[in-house]
């Protein structure tokens, strides 16, 4: 998983603070700007590390100007005070640019996890292991319960599934029902053809 | 006089705390609790199906990007980050849910009922939408699609119900006094 | 099977009781006002109230009051964020509770009114 991925590297960082620095200047800006999966692990690494005052956030804008990057895109930044945060009148709270792409698109075939979501709050325990569409892309937003992880704000790209009344509730279910929930993308797995599905009680 | 209960003496010691520490003041929860009083969340909501009915450019945005529709009518008691309204059709019925905890626009539609953040409409009203609106004396035609939206993040929905023959030659005030919020919550229709 | 609510009669702006004592309302306003103020992001108390009505609902023989949920999914925030410790909630209730019936203000202010005899 992801998050254990971060949390170890970091745990393993603290002590390293010069080397990942290094790393850093090392990496090829295309990369790093890139709309990948490094980028979006970049920017969350970032993010806890800004938050746990490892890198000042004006070293990072000052290398990634000089690398022509533009920091405007660079994933959310924490505040200066993680627990007291400044919204704007009016604002729109939750949401947040995130660097990378979605991986998933309007039409294509997902599947809720059934398990690694311990503490995670957002993804009910009845869409948990089935199959949906995905009907739209909502953008990037704050990722519930990342602040439990020790993530910060963490952004996600957020999408509506779309669940077919019998896929959620077997072949009892009432005809021509569809249930859409609201799904981060790390709740959510790509479907590979002659995948298993796994059987919930 | 008998002792509050716990729950109450609760909430009445947290808000102490808060105002000591100079969090919140007592005048600003009491001009928050006479906005909500006045519950004009509902009517919001209404005014908007009515000009979406009579406007076709103003329906289309409003399918489109409600946020953005909405805005400029700038509806105060409580943000909300993304609607999304969806339309009902004679092909499509659409209801609303929060399943995990009942959350709901409060901008557009005020305060949510008492049933709506009942465990039985919330947990079955994504397992049995038919019999759940049936209940509400809706009976929906079997091929009609019945779409159920659980609002499990800050994305919020609204249901933009059809306009009924009986309102075709009606005002505006005449129809947005008949949009109920539960026709807007979709339970029932207009 | 439960029975759900009928649907409310117009107008419009008179609908069912929302809060069933003023607490209620107080308290679902100070959330938001907190929220407001950069205390939490509003988020982190929905994802509060969740879990709060997750751990209820593993217990089915306690009835279902909202109210008590949002406002325990608050206090369970705020402890969590050091802004209002369990203790000293519980000794400020205690000493509420110690007050004679009418003299129910939470906090000191002078004020003309009258008080029910005491």
């Amino acid at each position: 998983m992801f998050q254990m991925v971060n949390a170890a590297f970091v745990a393993g960082l603290i002590g390293n603070v010069d080397q990942f620095r290094h790393a850093i200047e090392r990496i090829d800006p295309a990369a790093y700007l890139s709309d990948s999966y490094f980028g979006r692990w970049l920017g969350g690494l970032e993010t806890l590390l800004v938050e746990r005052e490892v890198i000042r956030t004006a070293e990072l804008n000052d290398r990634v100007e000089e690398l022509g990057g533009a920091v405007s895109r660079i994933a959310a930044r924490p505040s200066a005070t993680p627990d007291r945060v400044a919204y704007p009148p009016g604002g729109r709270h939750g949401q947040r640019p995130i660097l990378a792409a979605p991986l998933y698109q309007p039409g294509q075939r997902v599947r809720a996890l059934s398990r690694g979501l311990a503490g995670h709050t957002r993804l009910p325990q009845y869409a948990r292991g089935r199959d949906g569409i995905i009907v739209a892309w909502h953008d990037g937003w704050v990722y519930p319960d990342s602040n439990a992880h020790g993530l910060g704000e963490y952004p996600q790209h957020l999408y509506t599934v779309c669940f077919e009344g019998k896929e959620l509730w077997g072949e009892d279910a009432e005809p021509g029902i569809r249930v859409h929930l609201d799904l981060f993308e790390p709740y959510l797995e790509p479907v590979v053809p002659d995948q298993p599905e796994q059987d919930e009680p | 006089m008998t002792s509050p209960s716990d729950p109450e003496l609760r909430a009445r010691a947290l808000e102490a705390l808060l105002i000591g520490k100079g969090l919140i003041t007592e005048a600003a929860i009491d001009d928050r609790i006479t906005l909500f009083n006045q519950r004009v969340g509902p009517m919001n909501g209404s005014r908007v199906v009515a000009r979406a009915w009579a406007d076709a450019a103003f329906k289309a945005e409003l399918l489109l990007d409600a946020t953005a529709a909405i805005a400029p009518y700038q509806f105060v008691g409580g943000q909300v980050d993304k609607l999304v309204v969806v339309e009902n059709t004679p092909e499509v019925h659409n209801v609303v849910v929060c399943t995990l905890c009942s959350c709901y626009p409060l901008a557009v539609m005020g305060l949510p009922p008492k049933w709506y953040k009942d465990p039985a409409y919330r947990s079955r009203v994504v397992r049995e939408p038919r019999e759940v609106l049936a209940e509400f004396g809706l009976m929906l035609n079997p091929d009609r699609e019945v779409r159920v939206w659980d609002s499990s993040a800050e994305v919020r929905y609204m249901v933009l119900p059809m306009m009924p023959q009986r309102l075709a030659a009606a005002d505006e005030a005449t129809r947005i006094a008949a949009i109920h919020r539960d026709a807007l919550i979709g339970v029932v229709e207009v | 099977m439960p029975e759900l609510e009928g649907i409310a009669a117009p107008p419009l702006l008179n609908g069912e009781l929302d809060f069933e004592a003023p607490w209620q309302g107080r308290v679902s306003v100070i959330a938001s006002a907190l929220s407001d103020a950069g205390c939490f992001p509003w988020a982190d108390f929905q994802s509060s109230l969740i879990r709060t009505i997750a751990a209820h609902e593993a217990k089915t023989d306690q009835p279902y009051r909202y109210y008590d949920h949002f406002l325990e999914a608050l206090l369970s925030l705020l402890a969590q964020k050091q802004i209002v410790g369990e203790g000293e909630l519980q000794s400020l209730a205690e000493m509420l509770k110690q007050l004679p019936p009418g003299r129910d203000h939470a906090h000191d202010h002078d004020h003309d009114h009258d008080h029910p005899a005491h």
